[in-house]
């Protein structure tokens, strides 16, 4: 237990959790408030995904990333289950508000981009370091978004702003998903100066 | 200037403005068909993608704002005698410069592409939105500063950026219109009709409200105490008041306003004369040669129309249509992705199709068929699908064109006489909005 905390303690996973559940919930209640339909716009629900995932993104590796790995830990099994953790609070957090009067979803939209976001997220972790991982992940979200295509190619281009019955759309976040999910966990994220 | 110059080198400023041009050319460049139209259509298509650089712009700031927190020079900085304000000022002048250069930059290369093309040029109000669309930026690099020093953690700048995203975007469809106006730069610029511009009361509130912002970043960035953050609130909380004070009540001065002078016909000098919208100014010479042959065509019948104007009514935004004038031809006039006149081939079918009736949005008596076997008559060809002619036509029924070419050989076998009597008589009802079927197959006599 004690090394749980310690390491929950050194990915600053206790802010990070408050900025994902708290900026979700600021998004669902300026919904609540607000938008006069109780299904949210699909824009909002994908934006929400995003910033969840961004607002976790810097969990995703220690202080210090040459020293963590001196440990005699399997990292991989604990990296995985990190992500897959980081997946959980997405997915209940948003999941959770099905009932209320401003709903995100649905659930299927909500599970393609939160699950395809992240492995995104641990992709660009392992290549550019925590830090910097979630550039790529937002600034894609937010064109795909406000700008989807059409045709098999756009569906893969803007696949976080398509429908969930998308087929292109939802293989291309699986691939994104699983691919994110094996090279982070081996690999681990980039090794950076510790001054980030 | 030393300083500055280290800024610019050190900070992010440089990179921002790099990103802010690349996503604002590539954007503007994807679809050059939406603002090829004219100066205002550039100016509001790139206030549009404020969507992506005023979110991109907030985060570069945040980015920055944190770089004390980073380099963990706090205590060391307070320790120095030297005002804080005197520190903060070459990075905020930086940031300023650099953004505004670059929204300037994006707005020149667009003008590349139009400068040839586009000539009207309504100064004021071009210079007034591109003006908001600068203040803008530089808002939200400032405010990204301010908040970036206020909570220097590293998820600040993702956040933000969402937060950002949202204002704009959903902050620009959020009911009522007037605070959506009051707070989203990207409210009123998608466009809707050719026409469009963006009343200077609603800049003026967009303004007010940046300038707030604006301010609220600087003090927020420069502020040493708690209780000078809190003082920062309320320049926010002012601009928000004088902005939704200053906007109009008026929805459709709010909402895709129609430029008077922009809409003004603009006419050829000889006859028979061709007449398009002042915004359309650039392609008269292309619409005028099609448009006599169409009006040629027409000749045939007694009190044939001699001119042709432009339909520039814009239905559906708070408008009827205008009645249409004795003796005039309405077309829809469109621009291409290059700026020059779009679908040249479809104007003479559009002026003969309706036998140079035009359709006033009321009457019920109009029969396609009929009025295409009449039109392929005076234009001496078979009936064909507006597939492919009529831009905008992606499919119609077959049976519609077949019915048109039994209507049009039954029509050629008469003589010449009577079939001009018969599309005169067919013409004649069209005006008076009575029923024209049967008059084409009518046995002869």
């Amino acid at each position: 237990m004690t090394w749980t905390l310690l390491y929950l303690r050194a990915r600053r996973v206790p802010l990070a959790l408050a900025a994902a559940v708290g900026g979700g919930a600021v998004v669902w209640g300026l919904c609540l408030a607000f938008a006069e339909d109780p299904d949210v716009a699909p824009t909002v629900v994908v934006l929400t995904v995003v910033l969840m995932v961004a607002a976790l993104a810097p969990t995703l590796a220690g202080p210090d990333e040459n020293l963590e790995r001196t440990g005699s830990l399997r990292w991989p099994w604990r990296r995985a289950a990190h992500l897959l953790a980081g997946l959980a609070v997405v997915l209940v957090v948003l999941l959770a508000t099905l009932p209320t009067e401003a709903r995100f979803g649905p659930a299927a939209l909500v599970t393609r981009d939160a699950a395809g976001l992240l492995g995104l997220t641990a992709l660009c972790a392992t290549v550019f370091g925590a830090a910097r991982s979630w550039f790529l992940p937002l600034g894609w979200t937010t064109v795909a978004a406000l700008y989807p295509q059409q045709g098999t190619w756009g569906a893969i281009a803007t696949w976080q702003g398509q429908s969930t019955d998308t087929r292109a759309a939802t293989w291309t976040a699986a691939v994104l998903a699983v691919g994110g999910l094996i090279a982070y966990s081996l690999a681990g994220p980039a090794r950076r100066d510790p001054s980030e | 200037m030393s300083i500055l110059g280290v800024e610019l080198r050190r900070s992010a400023a440089l990179g921002a403005a790099l990103i802010t041009v690349v996503i604002g050319v590539g954007a503007l460049y994807a679809a050059t068909g939406r603002w090829s139209g004219g100066w205002m259509a550039l100016a509001m298509t790139i206030r549009e993608y404020l969507l992506l650089l005023w979110p991109l712009a907030l985060m570069a700031g945040a980015w920055q704002g944190r770089r004390e927190h980073r380099a963990k020079v706090g205590e060391l900085f307070a320790s120095t005698p030297r005002p804080p304000v005197r520190r903060m000022l070459p990075v905020l002048v930086a940031m300023a410069c650099t953004l505004a250069a670059a929204y300037l930059v994006v707005t020149v290369a667009g003008l590349a592409w139009i400068v040839t093309t586009a000539r009207y040029l309504p100064l004021v109000n071009f210079v007034v939105v591109t003006g908001v669309g600068v203040l803008s930026v530089v808002a939200a690099a400032w405010l990204g500063l301010g908040v970036g020093r206020l909570l220097p953690a590293l998820v600040t700048v993702p956040a933000l950026g969402v937060a950002g995203v949202l204002l704009v975007g959903v902050g620009s469809l959020v009911p009522p219109d007037r605070v959506a106006a009051a707070i989203s730069p990207v409210h009123g610029t998608s466009l809707f009709h050719d026409y469009q511009t963006i009343d200077s009361r609603v800049s003026g509130a967009v303004a007010i409200w940046m300038v707030a912002l604006a301010v609220t970043g600087l003090l927020l960035f420069v502020a040493a105490g708690r209780r000078a953050r809190l003082a920062a609130v309320v320049p926010v909380l002012l601009g928000l008041v004088a902005a939704t004070a200053v906007v109009p009540h008026d929805q459709d001065v709010l909402n895709w306003p129609v430029d008077p002078v922009a809409r003004e016909l603009v006419c050829t000098d000889d006859t028979p004369t061709v007449c398009v919208s002042r915004v359309h100014a650039g392609v008269l010479d292309a619409v005028t040669p099609p448009a006599r042959d169409g009006l040629a065509v027409l000749a045939k019948l007694p009190n044939a129309p001699r001119a042709v104007h432009e339909d520039t009514g814009v239905v559906g935004f708070g408008e009827d249509r205008a009645t249409p004038q004795e003796g005039v031809v309405t077309i829809d006039v469109r621009i291409d992705r290059r700026g020059r006149l779009a679908h040249p081939a479809a104007v003479v079918p559009e002026i003969v199709a309706g036998l140079g009736v035009p359709y006033d949005g009321k009457c019920r008596n109009r029969h396609a068929a009929t009025e295409r076997a009449a039109a392929s008559w005076l234009l001496g060809r078979e009936p064909r699908s507006d597939v492919g002619v009529v831009p905008g036509m992606l499919a119609e029924d077959p049976e519609l064109n077949a019915e048109a070419v039994t209507l049009w050989q039954r029509l050629r076998r008469l003589p010449e006489g009577e079939a001009l009597a018969r599309v005169t008589a067919v013409r004649d009802a069209l005006l008076v909005c009575e029923d024209p079927v049967g008059i084409l197959s009518g046995s002869a006599g």
